[in-house]
Protein backbone atom coordinates (compact mmCIF):
# COMPACT_ATOMS: atom_id res chain seq x y z
CA UNK A 1 0.00 0.00 0.00
CA UNK A 2 1.34 3.46 -0.89
CA UNK A 3 1.80 6.31 1.59
CA UNK A 4 -1.06 8.19 -0.10
CA UNK A 5 -3.55 5.35 0.29
CA UNK A 6 -2.33 4.75 3.86
CA UNK A 7 -3.04 8.39 4.66
CA UNK A 8 -6.46 8.20 2.96
CA UNK A 9 -7.33 5.06 4.96
CA UNK A 10 -6.33 6.77 8.20
CA UNK A 11 -8.38 9.86 7.35
CA UNK A 12 -11.38 7.76 6.38
CA UNK A 13 -11.14 5.89 9.72
CA UNK A 14 -10.98 9.20 11.58
CA UNK A 15 -14.05 10.55 9.77
CA UNK A 16 -15.91 7.33 10.46
CA UNK A 17 -15.73 8.05 14.21
CA UNK A 18 -18.40 10.73 13.80
CA UNK A 19 -20.96 7.95 13.27
CA UNK A 20 -22.45 5.84 16.08
CA UNK A 21 -21.18 2.33 16.71
CA UNK A 22 -24.26 0.57 15.30
CA UNK A 23 -24.06 2.54 12.06
CA UNK A 24 -20.33 1.80 11.74
CA UNK A 25 -20.95 -1.91 12.27
CA UNK A 26 -23.40 -1.96 9.35
CA UNK A 27 -21.96 0.57 6.89
CA UNK A 28 -18.45 1.31 8.21
CA UNK A 29 -16.37 -0.79 5.80
CA UNK A 30 -18.15 0.21 2.60
CA UNK A 31 -18.45 3.86 3.66
CA UNK A 32 -14.72 4.03 4.48
CA UNK A 33 -14.01 2.59 1.01
CA UNK A 34 -16.24 5.23 -0.60
CA UNK A 35 -14.33 7.94 1.29
CA UNK A 36 -11.00 6.47 0.15
CA UNK A 37 -12.24 6.37 -3.47
CA UNK A 38 -13.49 9.95 -3.17
CA UNK A 39 -10.16 11.08 -1.66
CA UNK A 40 -8.27 9.54 -4.57
CA UNK A 41 -10.16 11.92 -6.85
CA UNK A 42 -10.37 14.93 -4.50
CA UNK A 43 -7.59 14.63 -1.89
CA UNK A 44 -8.81 17.62 0.11
CA UNK A 45 -12.43 18.73 0.37
CA UNK A 46 -13.92 20.86 3.12
CA UNK A 47 -17.41 20.14 1.74
CA UNK A 48 -16.88 16.38 2.08
CA UNK A 49 -15.58 16.69 5.66
CA UNK A 50 -18.46 19.00 6.64
CA UNK A 51 -20.96 16.60 5.04
CA UNK A 52 -19.53 13.59 6.91
CA UNK A 53 -19.52 15.51 10.22
CA UNK A 54 -23.12 16.69 9.68
CA UNK A 55 -24.54 13.30 8.69
CA UNK A 56 -22.48 11.50 11.37
CA UNK A 57 -23.77 13.77 14.12
CA UNK A 58 -27.32 13.47 12.75
CA UNK A 59 -26.98 9.67 12.91
CA UNK A 60 -25.85 10.02 16.54
CA UNK A 61 -28.80 12.25 17.39
CA UNK A 62 -31.13 9.76 15.66
CA UNK A 63 -29.70 7.04 17.96
CA UNK A 64 -30.81 9.02 21.01
CA UNK A 65 -34.37 9.05 19.66
CA UNK A 66 -34.46 12.86 19.47
CA UNK A 67 -34.63 13.12 15.66
CA UNK A 68 -35.12 11.11 12.51
CA UNK A 69 -37.09 7.92 12.00
CA UNK A 70 -34.27 5.40 11.91
CA UNK A 71 -35.31 3.55 15.05
CA UNK A 72 -37.92 0.82 15.36
CA UNK A 73 -40.86 1.87 17.61
CA UNK A 74 -39.61 -0.17 20.58
CA UNK A 75 -36.10 1.24 20.21
CA UNK A 76 -37.58 4.72 19.80
CA UNK A 77 -39.50 4.37 23.08
CA UNK A 78 -36.45 3.05 24.95
CA UNK A 79 -34.16 5.73 23.49
CA UNK A 80 -36.74 8.44 24.22
CA UNK A 81 -37.13 7.30 27.83
CA UNK A 82 -33.35 7.16 28.28
CA UNK A 83 -33.10 10.72 26.89
CA UNK A 84 -35.87 11.91 29.25
CA UNK A 85 -34.00 10.28 32.16
CA UNK A 86 -30.70 11.96 31.22
CA UNK A 87 -32.34 15.35 30.69
CA UNK A 88 -34.18 15.01 34.01
CA UNK A 89 -31.00 14.15 35.94
CA UNK A 90 -29.16 17.15 34.41
CA UNK A 91 -32.18 19.37 35.08
CA UNK A 92 -32.44 18.23 38.70
CA UNK A 93 -28.73 18.72 39.36
CA UNK A 94 -28.96 22.41 38.49
CA UNK A 95 -32.50 22.85 39.80
CA UNK A 96 -31.72 21.33 43.18
CA UNK A 97 -28.58 23.49 43.41
CA UNK A 98 -30.73 26.63 43.07
CA UNK A 99 -33.47 25.32 45.32
CA UNK A 100 -31.08 24.25 48.10
CA UNK A 101 -29.38 27.68 48.06
CA UNK A 102 -32.77 29.35 48.48
CA UNK A 103 -33.61 26.89 51.24
CA UNK A 104 -30.48 27.98 53.10
CA UNK A 105 -31.62 31.60 52.78
CA UNK A 106 -35.08 30.70 54.08
CA UNK A 107 -33.49 28.96 57.08
CA UNK A 108 -32.19 32.35 58.19
CA UNK A 109 -35.01 34.57 57.09
CA UNK A 110 -38.18 34.25 55.01
CA UNK A 111 -37.85 35.99 51.62
CA UNK A 112 -39.29 39.50 51.40
CA UNK A 113 -40.20 39.40 47.69
CA UNK A 114 -43.49 37.57 46.95
CA UNK A 115 -41.94 36.26 43.71
CA UNK A 116 -39.14 34.54 45.64
CA UNK A 117 -41.58 33.10 48.16
CA UNK A 118 -43.88 31.82 45.40
CA UNK A 119 -40.90 30.46 43.45
CA UNK A 120 -39.68 28.54 46.50
CA UNK A 121 -43.10 27.07 47.21
CA UNK A 122 -43.61 26.09 43.55
CA UNK A 123 -40.15 24.48 43.33
CA UNK A 124 -40.66 22.65 46.63
CA UNK A 125 -44.04 21.36 45.46
CA UNK A 126 -42.58 20.19 42.15
CA UNK A 127 -39.70 18.40 43.90
CA UNK A 128 -42.35 16.47 45.81
CA UNK A 129 -44.04 15.66 42.46
CA UNK A 130 -40.65 14.49 41.09
CA UNK A 131 -40.25 12.18 44.08
CA UNK A 132 -43.69 10.65 43.49
CA UNK A 133 -43.03 10.25 39.75
CA UNK A 134 -39.63 8.66 40.45
CA UNK A 135 -41.25 6.18 42.80
CA UNK A 136 -43.97 5.34 40.26
CA UNK A 137 -41.38 4.96 37.49
CA UNK A 138 -39.08 2.81 39.62
CA UNK A 139 -41.67 0.13 40.43
CA UNK A 140 -41.89 -1.58 36.99
CA UNK A 141 -38.19 -0.94 36.35
CA UNK A 142 -37.06 -2.62 39.57
CA UNK A 143 -39.54 -5.51 39.12
CA UNK A 144 -38.34 -6.15 35.55
CA UNK A 145 -34.71 -5.80 36.62
CA UNK A 146 -35.14 -8.34 39.45
CA UNK A 147 -36.95 -10.76 37.14
CA UNK A 148 -34.23 -10.40 34.51
CA UNK A 149 -31.50 -11.09 37.06
CA UNK A 150 -33.37 -14.09 38.53
CA UNK A 151 -33.84 -15.54 35.02
CA UNK A 152 -30.11 -14.96 34.35
CA UNK A 153 -30.81 -12.87 31.24
CA UNK A 154 -29.06 -9.75 32.51
CA UNK A 155 -25.62 -10.11 30.93
CA UNK A 156 -25.74 -6.67 29.27
CA UNK A 157 -27.25 -5.03 32.34
CA UNK A 158 -24.65 -5.85 35.01
CA UNK A 159 -22.26 -3.01 34.05
CA UNK A 160 -24.90 -0.23 33.76
CA UNK A 161 -26.68 -1.32 36.96
CA UNK A 162 -23.35 -1.42 38.82
CA UNK A 163 -22.59 2.12 37.56
CA UNK A 164 -25.96 3.35 38.89
CA UNK A 165 -25.56 1.59 42.24
CA UNK A 166 -21.93 2.64 42.85
CA UNK A 167 -22.61 6.22 41.65
CA UNK A 168 -25.70 6.47 43.86
CA UNK A 169 -23.85 5.07 46.92
CA UNK A 170 -21.03 7.62 46.44
CA UNK A 171 -23.55 10.47 46.01
CA UNK A 172 -25.67 9.51 49.02
CA UNK A 173 -22.75 8.75 51.36
CA UNK A 174 -20.82 11.86 50.31
CA UNK A 175 -23.88 14.12 50.53
CA UNK A 176 -24.68 12.88 54.04
CA UNK A 177 -21.06 13.37 55.12
CA UNK A 178 -20.56 16.82 53.59
CA UNK A 179 -24.09 17.91 54.49
CA UNK A 180 -22.88 18.37 58.06
CA UNK A 181 -20.87 21.37 56.89
CA UNK A 182 -23.81 23.23 55.35
CA UNK A 183 -24.25 26.91 56.13
CA UNK A 184 -27.83 26.55 57.41
CA UNK A 185 -28.86 27.50 60.89
CA UNK A 186 -27.89 24.20 62.50
CA UNK A 187 -28.67 24.70 66.16
CA UNK A 188 -29.46 28.40 65.69
CA UNK A 189 -32.47 29.63 67.66
CA UNK A 190 -34.13 30.80 64.44
CA UNK A 191 -34.17 27.23 63.13
CA UNK A 192 -37.65 26.06 62.29
CA UNK A 193 -38.44 28.68 59.66
CA UNK A 194 -37.51 26.07 57.07
CA UNK A 195 -39.83 25.27 54.17
CA UNK A 196 -38.49 21.69 54.07
CA UNK A 197 -36.86 19.45 56.71
CA UNK A 198 -33.26 20.53 57.38
CA UNK A 199 -31.90 17.04 56.66
CA UNK A 200 -33.33 17.16 53.11
CA UNK A 201 -32.09 20.69 52.47
CA UNK A 202 -28.52 20.05 53.60
CA UNK A 203 -28.37 16.73 51.73
CA UNK A 204 -29.38 18.49 48.49
CA UNK A 205 -26.94 21.34 49.14
CA UNK A 206 -24.03 18.90 49.61
CA UNK A 207 -25.00 16.80 46.57
CA UNK A 208 -24.83 19.88 44.32
CA UNK A 209 -21.84 21.57 45.95
CA UNK A 210 -19.93 21.30 42.66
CA UNK A 211 -22.36 23.68 40.91
CA UNK A 212 -20.67 26.86 42.03
CA UNK A 213 -19.08 29.97 40.59
CA UNK A 214 -15.97 29.25 42.70
CA UNK A 215 -14.60 27.32 39.71
CA UNK A 216 -14.09 30.72 38.07
CA UNK A 217 -12.16 31.94 41.14
CA UNK A 218 -9.35 29.42 41.71
CA UNK A 219 -7.78 31.58 44.43
CA UNK A 220 -10.90 31.43 46.57
CA UNK A 221 -11.43 27.76 45.73
CA UNK A 222 -7.91 26.91 46.94
CA UNK A 223 -8.85 28.07 50.43
CA UNK A 224 -11.46 25.27 50.66
CA UNK A 225 -10.50 22.10 52.60
CA UNK A 226 -8.95 19.50 50.28
CA UNK A 227 -11.65 16.96 51.18
CA UNK A 228 -14.34 19.39 50.01
CA UNK A 229 -12.57 20.09 46.72
CA UNK A 230 -12.18 16.33 46.19
CA UNK A 231 -15.90 15.94 46.80
CA UNK A 232 -16.68 18.74 44.32
CA UNK A 233 -14.75 16.78 41.67
CA UNK A 234 -15.96 13.30 42.67
CA UNK A 235 -19.67 14.08 42.98
CA UNK A 236 -20.25 15.13 39.32
CA UNK A 237 -18.31 12.04 38.21
CA UNK A 238 -20.59 9.89 40.39
CA UNK A 239 -23.62 11.70 38.93
CA UNK A 240 -22.32 11.06 35.41
CA UNK A 241 -21.94 7.36 36.25
CA UNK A 242 -25.57 7.29 37.44
CA UNK A 243 -26.70 9.15 34.30
CA UNK A 244 -24.86 6.89 31.82
CA UNK A 245 -25.76 3.72 33.75
CA UNK A 246 -29.44 4.69 33.95
CA UNK A 247 -29.59 5.51 30.24
CA UNK A 248 -27.97 2.18 29.28
CA UNK A 249 -30.20 0.25 31.69
CA UNK A 250 -33.33 1.87 30.24
CA UNK A 251 -32.22 1.05 26.70
CA UNK A 252 -31.45 -2.59 27.51
CA UNK A 253 -34.09 -3.54 30.05
CA UNK A 254 -36.67 -5.88 28.44
CA UNK A 255 -39.75 -3.90 29.52
CA UNK A 256 -43.17 -5.07 28.32
CA UNK A 257 -45.07 -2.86 25.81
CA UNK A 258 -47.48 -1.93 28.58
CA UNK A 259 -44.65 -0.91 30.90
CA UNK A 260 -43.04 1.11 28.09
CA UNK A 261 -46.30 2.97 27.49
CA UNK A 262 -46.69 3.59 31.23
CA UNK A 263 -43.13 4.91 31.48
CA UNK A 264 -43.73 7.12 28.42
CA UNK A 265 -46.72 8.75 30.15
CA UNK A 266 -44.61 9.28 33.27
CA UNK A 267 -41.86 10.79 31.09
CA UNK A 268 -44.38 13.28 29.70
CA UNK A 269 -45.59 14.07 33.23
CA UNK A 270 -41.96 14.60 34.33
CA UNK A 271 -41.43 17.03 31.44
CA UNK A 272 -44.51 18.99 32.54
CA UNK A 273 -43.24 19.04 36.12
CA UNK A 274 -39.88 20.31 34.83
CA UNK A 275 -41.72 23.17 33.12
CA UNK A 276 -43.40 24.03 36.45
CA UNK A 277 -40.09 23.97 38.31
CA UNK A 278 -38.42 26.11 35.65
CA UNK A 279 -41.26 28.63 35.85
CA UNK A 280 -40.63 28.88 39.59
CA UNK A 281 -36.87 29.30 39.19
CA UNK A 282 -37.40 31.77 36.36
CA UNK A 283 -39.78 33.93 38.39
CA UNK A 284 -37.13 34.18 41.15
CA UNK A 285 -34.42 35.11 38.62
CA UNK A 286 -36.63 37.76 36.94
CA UNK A 287 -38.70 39.22 39.79
CA UNK A 288 -37.20 37.95 43.04
CA UNK A 289 -35.41 40.39 45.30
CA UNK A 290 -32.18 39.90 47.27
CA UNK A 291 -33.73 40.92 50.58
CA UNK A 292 -33.52 40.32 53.43
CA UNK A 293 -29.74 40.59 54.04
CA UNK A 294 -28.93 39.61 50.46
CA UNK A 295 -29.88 36.00 51.18
CA UNK A 296 -31.78 35.60 47.89
CA UNK A 297 -29.43 37.42 45.54
CA UNK A 298 -29.29 36.01 42.01
CA UNK A 299 -25.76 35.06 40.88
CA UNK A 300 -24.33 34.35 37.43
CA UNK A 301 -24.24 30.64 38.27
CA UNK A 302 -28.02 30.74 38.89
CA UNK A 303 -28.70 32.29 35.48
CA UNK A 304 -26.40 29.70 33.89
CA UNK A 305 -28.26 26.98 35.80
CA UNK A 306 -31.61 28.18 34.51
CA UNK A 307 -30.23 28.18 30.95
CA UNK A 308 -29.07 24.56 31.35
CA UNK A 309 -32.44 23.63 32.81
CA UNK A 310 -34.25 25.26 29.87
CA UNK A 311 -32.13 23.24 27.42
CA UNK A 312 -32.78 20.04 29.41
CA UNK A 313 -36.51 20.80 29.42
CA UNK A 314 -36.60 21.19 25.62
CA UNK A 315 -34.76 17.87 25.21
CA UNK A 316 -37.02 16.12 27.72
CA UNK A 317 -40.21 17.40 26.06
CA UNK A 318 -39.06 16.31 22.63
CA UNK A 319 -37.86 12.89 23.82
CA UNK A 320 -41.00 12.30 25.91
CA UNK A 321 -43.30 13.30 23.06
CA UNK A 322 -41.46 11.02 20.60
CA UNK A 323 -41.46 8.10 23.07
CA UNK A 324 -45.17 8.55 23.80
CA UNK A 325 -46.06 8.84 20.09
CA UNK A 326 -44.07 5.67 19.31
CA UNK A 327 -45.72 3.80 22.18
CA UNK A 328 -49.21 4.87 21.06
CA UNK A 329 -48.48 3.94 17.41
CA UNK A 330 -47.14 0.59 18.57
CA UNK A 331 -50.21 -0.17 20.67
CA UNK A 332 -52.61 0.92 17.88
CA UNK A 333 -50.93 -1.36 15.30
CA UNK A 334 -50.90 -4.44 17.54
CA UNK B 1 -64.95 0.87 -0.74
CA UNK B 2 -62.44 -1.66 0.55
CA UNK B 3 -59.47 -0.02 2.17
CA UNK B 4 -55.98 -1.40 1.97
CA UNK B 5 -54.10 -2.41 5.11
CA UNK B 6 -51.64 0.42 4.53
CA UNK B 7 -54.44 2.95 4.33
CA UNK B 8 -55.93 1.67 7.58
CA UNK B 9 -52.67 2.29 9.42
CA UNK B 10 -52.15 5.67 7.71
CA UNK B 11 -48.92 4.38 6.20
CA UNK B 12 -47.98 5.38 2.65
CA UNK B 13 -48.11 2.61 0.07
CA UNK B 14 -44.79 1.50 -1.45
CA UNK B 15 -45.50 3.52 -4.60
CA UNK B 16 -45.86 6.64 -2.42
CA UNK B 17 -42.76 5.86 -0.37
CA UNK B 18 -40.63 8.62 -1.90
CA UNK B 19 -43.19 11.28 -1.01
CA UNK B 20 -42.34 10.68 2.67
CA UNK B 21 -38.63 11.31 2.13
CA UNK B 22 -38.87 15.09 2.48
CA UNK B 23 -35.42 16.65 2.03
CA UNK B 24 -34.01 13.19 1.19
CA UNK B 25 -36.27 12.87 -1.87
CA UNK B 26 -33.72 14.50 -4.19
CA UNK B 27 -30.78 12.17 -3.44
CA UNK B 28 -33.16 9.19 -3.16
CA UNK B 29 -34.62 9.81 -6.64
CA UNK B 30 -31.14 10.16 -8.12
CA UNK B 31 -29.94 6.95 -6.44
CA UNK B 32 -33.00 4.95 -7.54
CA UNK B 33 -32.68 6.32 -11.08
CA UNK B 34 -29.05 5.26 -11.16
CA UNK B 35 -29.81 1.79 -9.80
CA UNK B 36 -32.59 1.37 -12.40
CA UNK B 37 -29.74 0.66 -14.81
CA UNK B 38 -28.22 -2.09 -12.64
CA UNK B 39 -26.36 -2.77 -9.39
CA UNK B 40 -23.78 -0.20 -8.30
CA UNK B 41 -21.61 0.47 -5.25
CA UNK B 42 -21.25 3.85 -3.55
CA UNK B 43 -18.53 5.38 -5.67
CA UNK B 44 -20.06 4.08 -8.94
CA UNK B 45 -23.35 5.69 -7.88
CA UNK B 46 -21.61 9.01 -7.20
CA UNK B 47 -19.93 9.00 -10.63
CA UNK B 48 -23.05 7.88 -12.51
CA UNK B 49 -25.25 10.53 -10.85
CA UNK B 50 -22.63 13.17 -11.54
CA UNK B 51 -22.67 12.15 -15.19
CA UNK B 52 -26.42 12.04 -15.84
CA UNK B 53 -27.63 14.74 -13.42
CA UNK B 54 -24.56 16.95 -13.09
CA UNK B 55 -24.88 16.67 -9.30
CA UNK B 56 -22.14 15.42 -7.00
CA UNK B 57 -23.68 13.74 -3.96
CA UNK B 58 -21.29 13.96 -0.98
CA UNK B 59 -20.46 10.60 0.68
CA UNK B 60 -22.32 11.31 3.93
CA UNK B 61 -25.49 12.41 2.12
CA UNK B 62 -25.26 9.40 -0.20
CA UNK B 63 -25.12 6.90 2.65
CA UNK B 64 -27.78 8.78 4.62
CA UNK B 65 -30.12 8.25 1.66
CA UNK B 66 -28.89 4.67 0.97
CA UNK B 67 -29.58 3.66 4.59
CA UNK B 68 -33.05 5.15 4.42
CA UNK B 69 -33.86 3.49 1.09
CA UNK B 70 -32.63 0.15 2.42
CA UNK B 71 -34.75 0.51 5.56
CA UNK B 72 -37.82 1.16 3.41
CA UNK B 73 -37.05 -1.91 1.30
CA UNK B 74 -36.63 0.12 -1.90
CA UNK B 75 -33.05 -1.09 -2.43
CA UNK B 76 -31.07 -4.06 -1.11
CA UNK B 77 -27.37 -4.86 -0.74
CA UNK B 78 -25.83 -7.47 -2.98
CA UNK B 79 -23.43 -10.04 -1.50
CA UNK B 80 -19.87 -9.00 -2.23
CA UNK B 81 -16.38 -10.07 -1.19
CA UNK B 82 -15.11 -6.58 -1.93
CA UNK B 83 -15.38 -3.68 0.55
CA UNK B 84 -17.32 -1.82 -2.17
CA UNK B 85 -20.76 -3.26 -1.48
CA UNK B 86 -23.14 -2.95 -4.44
CA UNK B 87 -26.85 -2.21 -4.12
CA UNK B 88 -29.76 -3.08 -6.39
CA UNK B 89 -33.27 -1.77 -6.90
CA UNK B 90 -36.05 -3.95 -5.44
CA UNK B 91 -39.48 -4.41 -7.06
CA UNK B 92 -40.93 -1.96 -4.49
CA UNK B 93 -38.15 0.48 -5.30
CA UNK B 94 -38.95 0.30 -9.02
CA UNK B 95 -42.63 0.89 -8.24
CA UNK B 96 -41.84 3.88 -6.00
CA UNK B 97 -39.46 5.39 -8.55
CA UNK B 98 -41.97 5.02 -11.38
CA UNK B 99 -44.76 6.63 -9.33
CA UNK B 100 -42.51 9.49 -8.24
CA UNK B 101 -41.18 10.17 -11.74
CA UNK B 102 -44.71 10.01 -13.21
CA UNK B 103 -45.85 12.60 -10.70
CA UNK B 104 -42.83 14.79 -11.46
CA UNK B 105 -43.51 14.46 -15.18
CA UNK B 106 -47.13 15.57 -14.69
CA UNK B 107 -45.89 18.68 -12.88
CA UNK B 108 -43.24 19.29 -15.55
CA UNK B 109 -45.82 18.84 -18.36
CA UNK B 110 -48.22 21.34 -16.78
CA UNK B 111 -45.42 23.86 -16.18
CA UNK B 112 -44.07 23.55 -19.73
CA UNK B 113 -47.56 23.76 -21.26
CA UNK B 114 -48.36 26.90 -19.28
CA UNK B 115 -45.02 28.46 -20.13
CA UNK B 116 -45.65 27.75 -23.84
CA UNK B 117 -49.16 29.25 -23.76
CA UNK B 118 -47.98 32.37 -21.89
CA UNK B 119 -45.21 32.82 -24.47
CA UNK B 120 -47.77 32.56 -27.32
CA UNK B 121 -50.22 35.03 -25.72
CA UNK B 122 -47.42 37.37 -24.59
Amino acid sequence: MTDTSDAATRRARRLLRFYPRGWRARYGEEFAQLLIDDMSERPRSVTRTADVVRTGLLARVACTGLAGDTLEPVQQIRAGLAAVGCALIAFLAFGVAIWSQLTIGWQWSAPAAPATKTAMLVMTGVIFVFAVLALLAAIPLVCTLCRTFVQRRASGLVGPVMAVVVGAIVLVAGSIHFGHGWPGTGGHPWAGRDVVPIAVARFCWAATLWITSYWAHPGALASFPMSEITWMVASPIALLAVLIGAAKTLRRLPLSPRALRYESWLGTAAALAMAGFLAGAGSWIISGGPAPRGLFRVGAIDSAGVAVMAAALILAFRAAQRALTASLIRSSTR
Amino acid sequence: MARTEAAQTDEPTKSEALSTFGRYAGPATLILSSLAEGTKHGYALTKDIEEFADVRIAPGTLYEALARLERQGLIEPVESHDRRRPYRLTADGALALRAHLDSQRRVADVGLRRLASSTETG
